[in-house]
């Protein structure tokens, strides 16, 4: 996997993506009552919105300009430090276009981790986002197509995401509840799953086209 | 839950609105629902902006007016603004002489301003941001501190000073010396509910309070069976007393900030016990606010807060404000 991605199947992605958080985001804000304020899932419902605006037909069919749009508008959801971060990660993409997928999220990467000392273990978005990010890039050097390397991706976002159940929160507003955040999966890793389940069912959508890896 | 709402989405455009139109005088809404004074700081002073989630009224856009903040940043309910909207704030609150953000230590809000500090620095921007992190039962960790109640002294006194006209790194400087010299705790009795998704924040048992509640209802961490007004105030003050070292003679600003569903009668009854004790120990009680002036719904209980105070801290506390809900004349 090492061709650019285009505008068109970005904003596939995004759109499987948004009919994942539109299906599960009841379910996020269940899991962030357990150790938040319980909009979680409000707030990820209002970025998708802005993500699918920016990628919308009639829009601009300029990759970069889509993500850096996506990124600015997500930035002004004014829902928290979620959805800056989303923000921040897409906006970290756009700054990467031109090169292939798996380097357009490690750019994404790498910006959110300017803005964050969050890293895997601290029960954030990063406990699947790190998992999710680092199978992209094994299936990379291993050859695969996109198609699996999304695949890839989404089993180890919603791996990390599970994990994160028996992690205790060190980050956030939820670092303050110590170990009763035992027991309960991160919000936020959770809708980072969904983000690349939606990613990868938005990749494979395409008419003709089975579901399976 | 009830709570007088319409659609929930449209909770912090309506009481953005509403408290707007409660103020003609001394508030409008400007760009991007940002809320500023009705009339802009003279050229050559000082701009004072902050951010912070809504649902906590009157905090922190009913404190803007003469003599505190030109412009706050409401975000959504008990979720921080984004960076664009700052921005946007600042580039308003730009009279000539640079603009001084004052930022609450909560994740979203300061990821929010770091970013906003990045935009501002590549637009040339003078901006200086100071951090609010006055909550005790965060640790002994400057970083693990939550920004509490102890915003309203550092909003007054670094307000006054660039009222009167004192230059950008003099009103910071002011800003951190009050940061420093304060320390708060919270204690919660009663869960607050979220007035958009309506479920409850926390559990907690009817004869249970919890020491160490954050403001947006984040349970805290030292939960007891529920103790009288006196005994509450004495277990708060002597760990805040002890966290900021203060001494026979010394002179305190003490705030009593209810959260929301606690009344008065209980607010003064806890002053009263907090005023005993201070008289006891030979420390001065010089200023007193005894209110509700950051809230979370309708949670129960309250913050306390301590302040350390010198001659000119008191001098700008004392100047006037017309904020709508800090008017000092």
């Amino acid at each position: 996997m090492s061709e650019c991605i285009t505008k068109d199947e970005f904003g596939r992605m995004v759109a499987g993506a948004a009919t994942e958080i539109r299906t599960k985001h009841v379910m996020l804000s269940e899991l962030d009552c357990a150790a938040g304020d319980g909009d979680h899932g409000a707030t990820m419902l209002r970025t998708m919105e802005k993500l699918e605006k920016a990628f919308a037909p009639g829009g601009s069919d300029d990759l970069k300009i889509c993500l850096k749009d996506a990124g600015w508008s997500v930035l002004g959801v004014d829902g928290g430090a979620s959805s800056s971060l989303l923000g921040v990660f897409f906006t970290g993409m756009a700054d990467a276009v031109g090169n292939d997928l798996t380097e357009m999220f490690e750019a994404g990467l790498a910006a959110l981790q300017k803005q964050t000392k969050a890293r895997p273990g601290d029960k954030t978005m990063m406990d699947a986002l790190v998992p999710a990010i680092n199978a992209l890039r094994s299936a990379a050097n291993g050859g695969k197509s996109v198609r699996e390397a999304l695949y890839d991706a989404a089993a180890a976002a919603r791996a990390g995401a599970d994990a994160t159940r028996n992690l205790q929160a060190r980050y956030g507003r939820a670092k303050f509840l110590g170990e009763k955040t035992l027991g309960h999966a991160d919000p936020g890793a959770t809708s980072i799953s969904f983000l690349f389940e939606g990613f990868y069912n938005g990749f494979t959508s395409v008419k003709g086209e089975s579901n399976n890896a | 839950m009830k709570k007088f709402i319409n659609k929930p989405e449209n909770i912090v455009a309506e009481l953005l609105e509403g408290f707007a139109l409660s103020h003609p005088d001394r508030i409008r809404l400007v760009g991007n629902n940002l809320v500023a004074r009705a009339l802009p700081k003279a050229k050559g002073k000082v701009g004072v902006v902050t951010l912070g989630g809504s649902g906590h009224e009157p905090g922190l856009s009913g404190f803007v007016g003469e003599g505190m903040l030109d412009i706050s940043v409401p975000g959504e309910i008990f979720a921080a603004p984004g960076a664009p909207r700052c921005l946007e704030a600042i580039r308003l609150a730009e009279y000539g002489s640079g603009v001084l953000f004052i930022v609450l230590n909560h994740a979203g809000d300061v990821l929010s301003s770091n970013l906003t500090m990045e935009m501002a620095k590549r637009e040339g921007l003078n901006v200086k941001m100071t951090l609010t992190h006055e909550d005790i039962s965060g640790g002994t960790n400057p970083e693990d501190r939550r920004g509490l109640v102890g915003f309203l002294p550092v909003y007054k006194v670094a307000g006054a000073a660039a009222e009167e006209g004192q230059p950008l790194n003099a009103c910071f400087e002011i800003a951190e010396r009050m940061g420093r010299n304060m320390r708060t705790l919270a204690v919660a009795v009663q869960t607050a509910t979220h007035p958009s998704t309506g479920q409850a924040i926390f559990d907690l048992p009817d004869d249970e309070m919890e020491i160490g509640m954050g403001q947006h209802g984040e349970a805290g961490t030292g939960r007891m069976k529920l103790k009288t007004a006196d005994e509450t105030a004495e277990i708060m003050l002597d760990m805040l007393l002890k966290d900021l070292g203060v001494k026979a003679g010394e002179e305190l600003l003490v705030i009593v900030n209810g959260a929301g569903a606690t009344t008065l009668m209980e607010l003064f009854t806890l002053f009263r016990r907090v005023d005993q004790i201070l008289k006891a120990k030979g420390i001065k009680l010089v200023r007193a606010k005894v209110g509700e002036f950051i809230t979370t719904q309708e949670q129960a209980g309250f913050q306390l807060m301590i302040a350390r105070m010198d001659k000119e801290l008191i001098r700008l506390w004392d100047a006037p404000s017309n904020a709508p809900y800090f008017v000092v004349r």
